[in-house]
């Protein structure tokens, strides 16, 4: 099976956030990651495309995203004091997705930079 | 971090000759970041590439990263804030205790030589990592050495920048602050940003038990936060949204898994020194991104009736 290279790359293990990496895969999982440092390597290697985990859990047990996003709405918006916490290992745009919902839901928005 | 005296790591690059890490292991925490933009890497008006920069380490032990360093000052375990105002004042000329300096691991002489140097940089840097900030004194520590940045441009150009850990955090920051006016722990409870950390900081919410529902997204608390604030986690309707099925995600009433940022999902990541980038990912993934996932969350919770009671004029009110 051919490979896709994708040039300038960005790695976003850690805050450096170099975007000098060539990725090369094959569809399924990252073969190799040319510039990246150990720790990026790692980070790029590890993350497959294969469907490891279910989609989603609700108590525990499998269940579809449509009624994960249910619940998951039904539990913040009764809430009285919610808490959106994390932020990190995401993008941007989930970020600013994340205060948005938490404006509509009157809770606290916070990261790892409290901690 | 309003008024902070800072840069981008091109500049770092191409102009700091004087570096000082304070507080944290490069070598083995931020790999490239030597070689890509501070100590190797020859600038424009560095041309000798290491050989024309100084590097300090200031640490509590001698890790890896002591080995790339010119000088290395040990200093005792919570006496950065102690450090960092001595070097503040022998800036000043100002005197000093030579015994109450002592107790940090350092002499006077050290630090007067440290400050000598700083003075003689044409472009001077400190990089400081949770070794500083998340020890005893904590955000006073961060203050201290923002401030002697600040105060040594009264000499010569010098700038200073948090070490940040995760990938995006430094973005986490950012979008709050432009949304919100505050960089974390920010209360939309009332309607409008509030910021105060310690009571809207996770971790004393948490231990508080002031939550009665909780959204975790690119984190995992349930392997990193003290004991208290996991046991809320449990208590309380938790819902993770994650690439794998986390400790967070065993504690947790909804789980859902999404594509890896940066390896199966697109977006816009910050740097530590707030250049955003774009991210190209190599992989198509089989779950939905992050920022899909809040969408349709959102969307959810937007069909419902708003939890703020529609505003009422002081005149219908009475009529």
């Amino acid at each position: 099976m051919s490979l896709t290279i994708v040039k300038h790359a960005t790695c976003t293990f850690c805050g450096c956030v170099c975007d000098d990496m060539e990725l090369h895969a094959d569809g399924v999982r990252i073969v190799k990651a040319k510039n990246a440092c150990s720790l990026g390597d790692a980070h790029f290697k590890y993350h497959t495309a294969e469907h490891l985990y279910p989609d989603a859990l609700i108590n525990g047990k499998p269940a579809t995203v449509d009624a994960a996003v249910e619940a998951a709405a039904d539990f913040l918006y009764k809430a009285n004091m919610p808490l959106v916490y994390g932020l990190s290992n995401v993008t941007c745009e989930a970020q600013r997705g994340a205060v948005a919902l938490a404006e509509m839901i009157g809770g606290v928005v916070d990261s790892h930079t409290s901690l | 971090m309003g008024g902070k005296v800072t840069c981008t790591l091109g500049e770092v690059k191409n102009r700091a000759d004087f570096i000082i890490y304070w507080g944290g292991n490069p070598a083995e925490c931020h790999p490239r970041h030597f070689s890509k933009y501070t100590l190797t890497q020859k600038g424009k008006f560095v041309p000798e590439g290491r050989k024309g920069r100084t590097m300090v380490l200031v640490d509590i032990r001698e890790t890896m990263s002591a080995k790339a360093a010119d000088i290395f000052l040990q200093i005792r375990p919570g006496k950065d804030f102690e450090v960092v105002t001595t070097l503040r004042a022998l800036v000043k000329s100002q005197p000093v205790n030579r015994e109450r300096v002592a107790e940090t691991g350092v002499t006077v002489e050290q630090l007067q030589d440290i400050v000598d140097r700083m003075k003689r940089a044409r472009f001077g840097v400190i990089f400081f990592g949770m070794g500083l900030s998340m020890t005893r004194g904590k955000h006073m520590n961060s203050a201290g050495i923002l401030n002697l940045a600040a105060e040594m441009n009264a000499f010569t150009k010098f700038v200073c920048m948090p070490m940040r850990g995760h990938g995006n955090v430094t973005g986490a920051d950012v979008v709050l602050r432009w949304t919100t006016g505050y960089p974390f722990g920010v209360s939309l409870s009332r309607g409008y940003p509030r910021f105060n950390p310690g009571e809207f900081s996770t971790v004393d919410l948490l231990v508080r038990g002031d939550n009665d529902a909780a959204l975790i997204l690119g984190a995992d608390p349930g392997a990193t936060m003290p004991q208290p604030a996991i046991d809320h986690l449990g208590r309380i309707p938790t819902i993770v949204l994650d690439p794998k099925v986390t400790h967070t995600s065993r504690l947790a009433r909804v789980h859902i898994t999404t594509a890896v940022t940066g390896v199966s999902a697109t977006g816009t990541v910050y740097r530590m020194d707030e250049i955003p980038l774009p991210l190209r990912p190599a992989l198509q993934s089989p779950y939905p991104s992050d920022e899909e996932v809040i969408k349709r969350i959102s969307r959810a919770v937007a069909a419902k009736p708003s939890w703020i009671p529609a505003p009422q004029s002081a005149t219908t009110a009475f009529a």
